[in-house]
């Protein structure tokens, strides 16, 4: 970790490369990154998510793409913390066989449902223009696209432009396909999402939901794989722990009665 | 304007043979001088609808029985009548006069009505305009007559009458009169003053009809024609001061009035407008009926008579015209773009911003393609507006084809609303701003209802406890009101330490009922523990409560619940297994049941659905929501369906 000084000096330099690259169309100005309050994965993607980029995400098997949007959601409600808008662009077979975000579902998950904006598109070939449109015009901090299947049509072409238009807008992609893709594409980071076990609470029931990340590609620093918790109520990912998860207790009056308050 | 054969001319240009074969033998239409009758049943016998010049010269006439037609000459062409095909065809027709003037009235079966008032000076006057139309329609193969007064009933009557051939009725079958130019035109017609008032009227309060581009002076009356108004024939545009001789030698039929009535007047003596003019109103009511005599005082110009425009008239237009017509899609653009700066000025003067948006390309050859596009907030800003219509043209696609290219263009603001200039910040980039016009942007090319917005409904039943709503339409309650609707909602927020909440007020039945497993607060037992200390209101207020490590809704719902196989247990317990899209999952751990019954009021028909949600964990680690089907009875088989899967 460098000091405070150097960070500035190096700033300050980079700064200075950017002038001389500007028409080249990248910066090396020090990027807005996203911490993910993982230390392991954090140090892994050099600080955090970076923001103005494009990353892929798809599920590890094929029935978990739940599993796998709930990443990329868990990820758009830390990005749109502040209030932004994040923007959900589904093709029309993807929504028919993955289902559609459902509000009740995202208010209770971290991201209330006025933040989110669905977009159904026929055409997995308008899902990416409508993405490219959005990163392009910084009204919305993400954009999630859903593809059907593989996805072919986000290929090393079409990932390029994404990534392009990411930087150019700042806004943060996500790409959300059924199936991993095989081919190279441009994306900053390729991720694999499986559901994991939770550690369930002492009742026995569910526990917090729990992701199995495999991070395949990552142009920034080394790849690996991780078990990470969503905490819900906190909004905020948590390293798997061995410990069991208890309720909050709560911090007035006696906590009997709410013992047997379980899911309705 | 009148037209004069739309019947028969639309099967002439069509060129092809209709559906004549029973009648006709088969033989296709040659040209137009082969006579032609379109006939239509009446009463159960064939008659005559409709006959072209070649037919009428032979003395065939509309109402004739089709057998005595036939009787008098046996090869003629006939067609059958298609009513709908005329109107469709009118329709169109009135689409191209709309490059004239925004005011295009309908006026069945083969008429039109325009108000040029205002629009004249734009063609070099109100005879050149009406030459300018006539000869594009002849272009076209219509037979068009138009005639330009100050009253609708007036221009009618000339368009229709004025000529004297029509006048001295069936002596004479000579075609129209050479010195008109154009033989095959009959008619068309035009109103201008009455309706020049209305204008200028609405013009006063701030309303419609303000042309932008065009800085036009108020209407004028035409200055009298040199030649006598006496002499009506060939004179078909009526100067102001000449409507009632205009009138005069027309025949009352000219008036819009019933058959019947013209017989009727006939029978007194009565033929000509000019015996009818100067008598008694009252008597006249009294014999021949109050639509006589309105028609009459209507005529001339003693009632009001209203023009019922076909379109909506735009609150504010532009347009621009060519000398050479455009077809590049490019140049379109940036036609509208260039329209769509006037357009903001007009609007910025009235403090207005607009909320649809449309263009219409008026092909040369008298096709009109519209093109409107919506936002979601008032818009005033010209770039934008030009890139909704990138858009837009994009998403129309071939549809919209140039042909011969376009030689008018016009935008206008179909609807407005209020919008006050806001000020912006100085740091640049206002998101909201940003967003709005993504969602536009979004809309234009996918259709506005393909960009929602998901709002909470006040029920329980979990497929319809959130709506999709389209994000054009309900920014302002998302940013703002739904916070506040959130906090009035008498189960919204449920800290788990915090204060009461309940299912039970007034507005929100009991519609779930507590299974054995569920322990439901109930507003009438506050908890303990939650006494005194309101609830606490945070922005992230969800509907459900948290009372579990896990979510308690799936984030993904499908929109018919799928079908899965499962064994429990016990009969109205959790599963211990499923399959689901030929995969099985062993359950790990289950949560449930939450009993989700059809809200009472609704259960008329007597079906109990109910159902028995159960999140469950597979081994691996999948997560969804399970719910089985109505209650457990003995015997029957148990239904299971997966509804929605959690991260």
């Amino acid at each position: 970790m460098a000091s405070a000084a150097s960070r500035g000096a190096l700033r300050h330099l980079r700064q200075a490369l950017a002038t001389l690259d500007k028409d080249k169309g990248f910066s090396l100005v020090e990027e807005d990154i996203l911490p993910l309050g993982l230390p392991a994965v954090d140090a892994a993607l050099g600080g955090g998510l970076a923001c103005a980029a494009l990353h892929e995400l798809a599920p590890a098997a094929p029935a978990q793409f739940g599993t796998a949007a709930g990443f990329a959601l868990a990820i758009a409600a830390l990005r749109t913390a502040t209030g932004r808008a994040a923007l959900f662009i589904q093709t029309d077979f993807a929504a028919l066989e993955a289902g559609t975000p459902y509000g009740l579902g995202l208010d209770g998950f971290g991201l209330p449902m006025e933040r989110l904006i669905l977009l159904r598109v026929p055409r997995p070939v308008d899902a990416l223009w409508a993405c490219e449109e959005a990163l392009k015009s910084r009204g919305v901090a993400v954009v999630i696209a859903e593809l059907p299947q593989a996805g072919a049509a986000a290929d090393f072409t079409a990932t390029r432009r994404l990534t392009l238009a990411a930087r150019a807008g700042g806004g943060l992609a996500l790409l959300l396909r059924h199936r991993p893709l095989p081919i190279a594409t441009a994306a900053t980071t390729r991720w694999q999402v499986a559901a994991a076990p939770s550690t369930p609470d002492r009742f026995g029931g569910l526990g917090r939901t729990t992701f199995d990340l495999s991070l395949n590609r990552n142009r920034r620093g080394h790849s690996g794989r991780f078990i990470v918790s969503w905490d819900h109520h906190a909004c905020a990912f948590l390293p798997q722990t061995l410990s069991l998860g208890v309720a909050a207790a709560a911090d007035d009056g006696p906590i009997a009665p709410r013992r047997l308050a379980r899911a309705g | 304007m009148w037209l004069r054969r739309l019947t028969t001319d639309r099967l002439l240009r069509a060129g092809s043979p209709a559906p004549a074969d029973a009648h006709a033998g088969g033989s296709g239409f040659a040209p137009s001088d082969t006579p032609l009758v379109v006939v239509a049943p009446v009463k159960g016998a064939l008659r005559l609808a409709a006959v072209n010049d070649a037919a009428d010269g032979l003395g065939l006439k509309p109402g004739m029985a089709l057998a005595d037609a036939r009787a008098m000459y046996p090869r003629i062409a006939v067609a059958d009548a298609d009513p709908e095909a005329d109107r469709r065809l009118l329709l169109a027709i009135a689409d191209g006069c709309d490059r004239y003037t925004p005011l295009v009235g309908l006026d069945p079966p083969d008429g039109l009505i325009l108000d040029i008032a205002g629009c004249a000076h734009l063609f070099g006057g109100e005879e050149s305009l009406r030459r300018d139309l006539v000869a594009r329609l002849v272009r076209q193969g219509f037979q068009a007559r138009a005639a330009v007064a100050d009253t609708v009933g007036c221009a009618w009557a000339v368009a229709r009458y004025g000529d004297d051939n029509v006048v001295r009725g069936r002596a004479t079958r000579s075609p129209p009169p050479p010195e008109l130019g154009f033989t095959r035109v009959r008619h068309i017609e035009w109103s201008k003053s009455e309706t020049s008032d209305f204008d200028r009227g609405k013009d006063r309060v701030g309303g419609g009809g303000k042309f932008g581009i065009h800085d036009y002076p108020p209407p004028h009356p035409s200055p009298a024609r040199g030649e006598g108004a006496d002499r009506v024939r060939g004179l078909f545009c009526v100067p102001s001061d000449q409507t009632v001789d205009a009138l005069l030698p027309l025949p009352l039929a000219a008036l819009r009035i019933a058959p019947e009535t013209v017989t009727e007047l006939a029978q007194v003596g009565l033929k000509r407008i000019a015996d009818a003019i100067d008598r008694p109103r009252a008597p006249l009511a009294a014999r021949f009926g109050e639509a006589f005599v309105r028609r009459l005082d209507q005529a001339l110009g003693l009632e009001d008579e209203p023009i019922t425009p076909r379109l909506p008239v735009p609150a504010y237009v532009t347009e621009r015209r060519f000398a050479e017509p455009i077809a590049r899609e490019a140049d379109v653009l940036g036609t509208i773009e260039h329209l769509a700066r006037a357009l903001v000025k007009l609007m910025e003067r009235r403090g207005e911003g607009a909320r649809l948006i449309e263009t219409a390309l008026f092909r040369t050859d008298g096709k009109v393609h519209r093109i409107a596009a919506g936002t979601g907030a008032p818009l005033r800003d010209a770039a934008r507006i030009r890139a909704l219509f990138v858009e837009r043209l994009a998403a129309v696609g071939d549809e919209c084809d140039p042909g011969f290219g376009y030689d008018v263009i016009r935008l206008g603001a179909l609807a407005t609303q209020r919008c006050d200039p806001a000020q912006t910040g100085l740091a640049g980039g206002d998101h909201a701003e940003e967003l709005a016009h993504l969602i536009d942007r979004l809309g234009a090319r996918f259709g506005l209802r393909r960009v929602t917005r998901l709002v909470p409904q006040d029920t329980h039943i979990p497929e319809y406890a959130v709506a999709e709503v389209a994000a054009a339409t309900c920014r302002n309650i998302t940013t703002n009101t739904s916070l506040a609707l959130r906090r009035l909602a008498p189960h919204g927020p449920l800290p788990l330490q915090g204060g009461g909440t309940g299912w039970g007020s007034p507005r929100q039945p009991p519609t779930v009922t507590p299974s054995p497993l569920t322990v439901t607060p109930s507003p009438t037992l506050p908890l303990s523990g939650g006494g005194g200390r309101p609830p606490v209101l945070r922005e992230r207020d969800s509907f459900i409560e948290q009372d579990s490590l896990s979510p308690t809704r799936p984030i993904r719902l499908f929109d018919r619940p799928e079908p899965v196989e499962a064994t429990a247990a016990v009969p109205d317990g959790p599963p211990v297994q499923f399959t689901w899209r030929r995969v099985r999952y062993v359950v790990a751990h289950a949560e449930g049941p939450e009993r989700i019954a059809m809200e009472w009021w609704r259960d008329d028909q007597g079906n109990a659905l109910t159902r028995d949600y159960f999140r469950v964990e597979s081994r691996e680690g999948v997560r969804v929501w399970l719910f089985r089907q109505g209650l457990f009875t003995d015997g029957a088989p148990t239904s299971w369906f997966l509804h929605g899967v959690f991260a």
